[in-house]
């Protein structure tokens, strides 16, 4: 199983790195929606999957990349300010993380909503009463460019997902999952480690917005931190399955297609299928694509 | 001043003073027994010992170190680990798992891989988990994690650990082997232990020295067989 993973995920790397060589407009679009979403989710379960701390304000990481990066472009590079985004979403996880991280199970969900809504309201605000109400972007590198970017983000997200699963943090961040005040007894620095938790998951979705923002040369600040980057980043890390790296992976494969075929005909179902969807894995498939990857190969 | 040494400890829940004004010192290598009807205070002690609960007055030194204030995880660092009376194991983890977090945060931190496993083993191997290494946490019977609790305590590599009613559940077989286990980690590793014990027995056959506590206070201090004899506290105790 570990052998056949590896293999998938370098066929998919490889394959989407290929895909700008062949200058297909449609097929960019596609490697690029799914790596994105791959790079949010893999991100997402850096913090959620590990301990257990379900967020569900992701887009508020996303939302501060695209913004810092709006802000930044055509000022610096197209690079820097991704990595400027990325770097100003860490340092927002890492303020608000302390005080946020105290607080547990259903309430944590219902803060980072809260608080991912509270930003987005303020930066609309801002935007409004400096006159703007929405920024278009010039001098935006080539899409095949943007396409490589985000398969880099993708797949370093993956990397990322994994080094921590398979480190000393990723044991620490599972006994907090499983009982927090006995893992303090052993030695873990809980707070510490759930804060570090925290900043890495909220770091490359900063440099994802950022590159979104790029590919639509068009800052608003509701879509930038529209609540249903949150809700399918869940989803597609719930549905593929939070016991693996290649569960996320797996989400984002399943809902890149499936909304790809919905968007072309029925668009307005989107919503109702991700909800039903969710329901469905949540009630009969708890450990998502990814266990039943397991199954159907054999294993678990 | 001695390895562990607690110094007029009290802590009020309310109402209650679940410890008052409570002087304990424990040396190094001792075995240590802490005994006490239901709701004396033994569990309250361990857990302000251990960074758990802050005292409400008083001070904990481990090692000619003030550690009274210190986070639970700071204090198991130093060297002090405690099991839990109502167990809390890692549930969705392995039994190995479980021991491996407790040896890679634990005192033993900055240890090598290898040496990190030798602890696991060990400490899995002293409390007859080895077979079971692999299952779930959750998956064992009560007295398999509450071997699990001491394998965790064990694999810090703390120099003192405090046992709450790790025999609780036992049989006496089982109680048997416990008393022999410790005793030898005592020998072979030095470690120090603080005991607290319903099954008496056993703790007076372990303890060098036993601090008997009531309603939150010292009440009698001394080996076990001065405890035995002693008239106040075969009164509170098991009259
Ligand atoms: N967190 C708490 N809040 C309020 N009261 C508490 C708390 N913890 C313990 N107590 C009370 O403090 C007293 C001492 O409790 P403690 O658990 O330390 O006793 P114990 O000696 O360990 O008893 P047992 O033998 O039953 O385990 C009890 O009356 C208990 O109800
Ligand atoms: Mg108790």
């Amino acid at each position: 199983m570990k052998a056949l993973d590896i293999i998938f995920g370098l066929a998919l790397a490889i394959g989407g790195l290929l895909v700008p060589l062949s200058g297909d407009a449609y097929l960019m679009g596609l490697v690029f929606q799914l790596a994105m979403w791959i790079a949010l989710a893999q991100s997402w379960s850096m913090l959620s999957s590990t301990t257990g701390y379900l967020s569900l304000g992701h887009a508020v990481f996303y939302g501060i990349g695209a913004y810092v990066c709006v802000l930044l472009t055509g000022v610096v590079p197209f690079g820097v300010a991704l990595a400027a985004g990325a770097a100003a979403s860490a340092v927002f996880a890492g303020l608000i993380g302390l005080p946020v991280l105290r607080v547990q199970g259903p309430y944590f969900v219902i803060l980072t909503y809260g608080l991912a809504e509270l930003v987005r309201n303020v930066v609309m605000r801002i935007e409004s009463a400096l006159g703007s109400f929405g920024r278009m972007i010039f001098m935006v590198p080539s899409f095949e460019v943007l396409v490589w970017c985000m398969v880099a983000l993708g797949i370093l997200a993956t990397l990322g997902a994994a080094a921590v699963r398979h480190s000393a943090l990723g044991a620490g961040l599972a006994a907090i999952r499983e009982n927090e005040v006995a893992a303090e007894t052993v030695g873990v620095p809980v707070a510490r480690l759930k804060l570090l938790a925290f900043v890495a998951s909220a770091t490359i979705p900063g440099a994802v917005g950022g590159l979104a923002l790029l590919r639509t040369g068009y800052f608003e600040p509701a879509q930038a931190f529209d609540p249903v980057i949150s809700f399918t980043i869940v989803t597609m890390a719930l549905v593929g399955g939070t016991e693996t790296v290649r569960g996320p992976v797996l989400g984002a494969l399943g809902f890149t297609l499936l909304s790809e075929a919905l968007w072309s005909s029925l668009p307005q179902l989107y919503m109702i299928v991700l909800g039903l969807t969710l329901i469905a894995f949540i009630l009969f498939v708890p450990r998502g694509l990814s266990g039943l990857a397991d199954r159907a190969l054999g294993r678990g | 001043m001695a390895f562990l040494d607690v110094r007029g400890v009290s802590k009020r829940f309310g109402g209650l003073m679940a410890l008052n004004n409570v002087d304990m010192s424990v040396e190094k290598g001792e075995i240590f027994g802490l005994m006490g009807a239901n709701g004396a205070g033994k569990t309250t002690l361990f857990s302000v010992i251990a960074g758990h609960v802050a005292p409400t007055t008083g001070e904990v030194h481990f090692n000619g170190r003030r550690i009274t204030g210190l986070s639970p995880s700071r204090i198991c660092r130093a060297g002090i680990c405690r099991t839990f009376q109502i167990v809390r194991p890692f549930a969705g983890l392995s039994v190995e798992e479980n021991v491996r977090v407790a040896a890679i945060y634990g005192s033993g931190r900055g240890r090598s891989r290898a040496s990190r496993d030798t602890l696991v083993n060990e400490a899995l191997e002293s409390v007859g988990l080895t077979r079971q290494r692999a299952g779930l946490a959750g998956g064992l019977t009560l007295s398999g994690q509450k071997r699990l609790e001491i394998a965790r305590a064990l694999a810090t590599g703390a120099d003192l650990v405090m046992l709450d009613e790790v025999m609780a559940g036992l049989n006496p077989t089982e109680i048997g082997e416990m008393l022999e286990t410790l005793a030898e980690l005592r020998r072979s590793r030095g470690i120090t232990f603080v005991i607290v014990e319903h099954v008496i027995g056993a703790l007076m056959t372990l303890s060098d020295r036993i601090l008997v506590l009531h309603h939150g206070e010292r009440i009698a201090f001394g080996t076990p067989e001065e405890i035995g004899r002693n008239k106040h506290v075969e009164e509170v105790y098991f009259g």
